[in-house]
């Protein structure tokens, strides 16, 4: 897969010295191939009960001038255009009320656009059939702050769902539920319930339950929000680690030094306008 | 396999829900109970009202003086009400008929011997589908020539009358109440079970946020649904039953009314019981299955 720059977290902290390009709306310049998204191949219509999204590189989320508008004219998002590509690494940073969740909900389609056009993995989700919209999401793996495990099942359980709602095979469930534990570092507790384990745990079964069905599109809604420092590192490691396998994922976060230290392709919304798109960048603009 | 996912859930959820899923079971009991107790006392008061009204029956008597002819004529008449269906069935009853009639229900028959002739007059014995066709009959045959001048036409009028208001009465006053007690049931139900949803509705929001669709997540409710309510319905039948064996039996094996004595029926109780059950497990299906849809809009 086309996973550019890798960057470990080890090496964090310092700063790119040419992406450090400043001012409120410079974007961007790493897209030569961008907005124009490809129609799809004729080729890829067996993808489509099965994974929804379409296989190899290329634009992996489109939008086109996407606007959310919510009732009482509360703008969430309002004429945003962007392209994040198959494998990339994405922040999406900004305060509160910039449009973060509004761009999350989308991507699973828990919100329509008012206007514009949002493709993901060449689907186009604004004209996506209600009733397919289970199979998008089995597509997108989707980790939340409040980590959205079922409380009355056990961590095994938890991930096992996701995989029976795709109508896995119990034997492939028995064999892969244990691996991604493992995975994750939890393997000696696949039988705790969810208030049984601490927060960064918690969050790392929400991971596992993500991964699970090896999605092509991982997006994280501040994963770190409720955790320590040093939790959070190993969650982001985690989503790194997924990210280096080919599947692209997509991070809103407050989290500044979390931002900092992996130096990865910065979204900035504000008041529901993109105002910053650069590689490897910083929380903020201004270096320092 | 998926069937038995799906009851793997719906166990689970019972048992993680066990206060709300009791709630449920004995809802659908209290109100299986008591639509089965009132089904089959309506259904036997209703019959036992049906056999009153057969009894009710018309005497028209002749004369001794009238001829075939008017005999005949008469008959016609009769033979038309018949046709139009207002009249059930009729019998002629002739004066030989009668008197041997007489004679059995007399403890002494001897005193009849001592009649020098047969005083009693020859009849039409009609019954009619139900009282109000009674005084149809009467207006169809009324001054007749046929007809015995002393005797002439006799029908419980009185009796017939009351029946007619009880019948209507037991019929609107059944429905009505029927209807009551389903829709307060019903109502009971959805209620629990939107209590029991409403407190999963993050774990339905869950579900569909890792791709479950919406029949993956409502099959183990709607199973959950099912085996409250049949569980509920077999409990009341069982109450029921004891109910019928302790004290309805007895009762009715030592009352001696009007009702008990007629050959009224009711419902018998293994169909009773198949359609209370049958009842618990539609209402717990359609019940969660309706209720959930409301969450589904995720």
């Amino acid at each position: 897969m086309t996973t550019k720059d890798p960057r470990p977290v080890a090496d964090a902290g310092e700063a790119h010295p040419t992406d450090d390009r400043d001012g409120p709306m410079s974007s961007d310049d790493t897209h030569p191939e961008a907005p124009a998204p490809t129609p799809p191949p004729a080729a890829w219509s067996r993808w489509d009960r099965k994974s929804m999204l379409r296989p190899g590189p290329g634009p992996m989320v489109v939008l086109e001038d996407v606007r959310k508008v919510y009732p009482g004219d509360v703008v969430g998002l309002d004429g945003v255009s962007l392209t994040i590509d198959a494998g990339e690494f994405v922040f999406l940073v900004g305060p509160s009320g910039s449009g973060k969740s509004t761009f999350i909900r989308m991507l699973i389609k828990e919100l329509d656009p008012t206007s514009g056009r949002l493709t993901v993995g060449g689907r186009d989700l604004t004209t996506l059939r209600r009733s397919r919209v289970p199979y998008l999401r089995r597509a997108i793996g989707c980790v939340f702050q409040d980590y959205k495990l079922l409380p009355n099942r056990s961590a095994y359980d938890n991930i096992a769902y996701a995989m029976q709602v795709t109508g896995s095979s119990p034997r492939v469930i028995r064999r892969k539920v244990p691996e991604i534990l493992s995975l994750v570092g939890l393997a000696d507790k696949a039988d705790r319930l969810p208030s049984e384990l601490s927060g960064g745990e918690q969050q790392r079964v929400s991971i596992a339950r993500a991964f699970v069905n090896h999605p092509r599109l991982l997006i994280a809604d501040e994963p770190t929000g409720n955790l320590d420092p040093d939790t959070s590192v190993g969650i982001m490691q985690l989503l790194y680690r997924i990210n280096r396998t080919g599947t692209t994922v997509i991070v809103a976060t407050h989290d500044r030094d979390m931002v900092d230290r992996m130096q990865m392709r910065v979204i900035a919304l504000e008041g529901g306008h993109l105002v910053r798109d650069q590689r490897h960048a910083r929380y903020v603009a201004v270096d320092g | 396999m998926r069937l038995g996912f799906f009851a793997r859930e719906a166990w689970r959820s019972i048992r993680a829900n066990a206060a709300i899923s009791v709630a449920a079971t004995v809802t659908v009991l209290i109100a299986v109970f008591i639509l089965g107790a009132f089904i089959p006392s309506f259904l036997y008061v209703r019959s036992a009202v049906d056999a009153q009204q057969a009894k009710v029956d018309v005497d028209v008597f002749i004369s001794d003086n009238a001829t075939v002819a008017q005999v005949n004529d008469l008959r016609d008449r009769l033979e038309v009400l018949a046709d139009r269906g207002e009249v059930r069935q009729f019998t002629y009853v002739s004066k030989d008929d009668a008197l041997r009639i007489m004679r059995a229900r007399l403890k002494d028959p001897s005193v009849l011997d001592e009649l020098p002739s047969n005083p009693l007059p020859a009849k039409f014995n009609v019954k009619p589908r139900d009282p109000e066709n009674a005084t149809v009959i009467v207006t169809a045959v009324e001054g007749h020539p046929a007809l015995d001048p002393q005797e002439g036409i006799v029908y419980p009028k009185s009796t017939a009358d009351r029946l007619l208001t009880v019948a209507r009465f037991v019929q609107w006053a059944g429905f009505i109440l029927i209807g009551i007690l389903l829709v307060a049931a019903i109502l009971l139900i959805g209620n629990t079970i939107r209590l029991s949803v409403f407190a999963r509705r993050r774990e339905v929001e869950v579900m569909k946020l890792v791709g479950a669709t919406n029949w993956f997540i409502r099959w183990p409710f709607m199973i959950e649904g099912v085996i409250c309510g049949l569980v509920g319905a077999v409990l009341s039948v069982g109450l029921l039953w004891a109910l019928k064996v302790g004290v309805v039996d007895s009762w009715i094996a030592s009352a001696d009314t009007a009702l008990t004595r007629d050959e009224a029926t009711t419902i018998g109780f293994l169909w009773l019981s198949l359609l209370l059950i049958a009842a618990g497990a539609a209402v717990g299906a359609i019940g969660s299955g309706l209720t959930l849809r409301r969450f589904l809009k995720v």
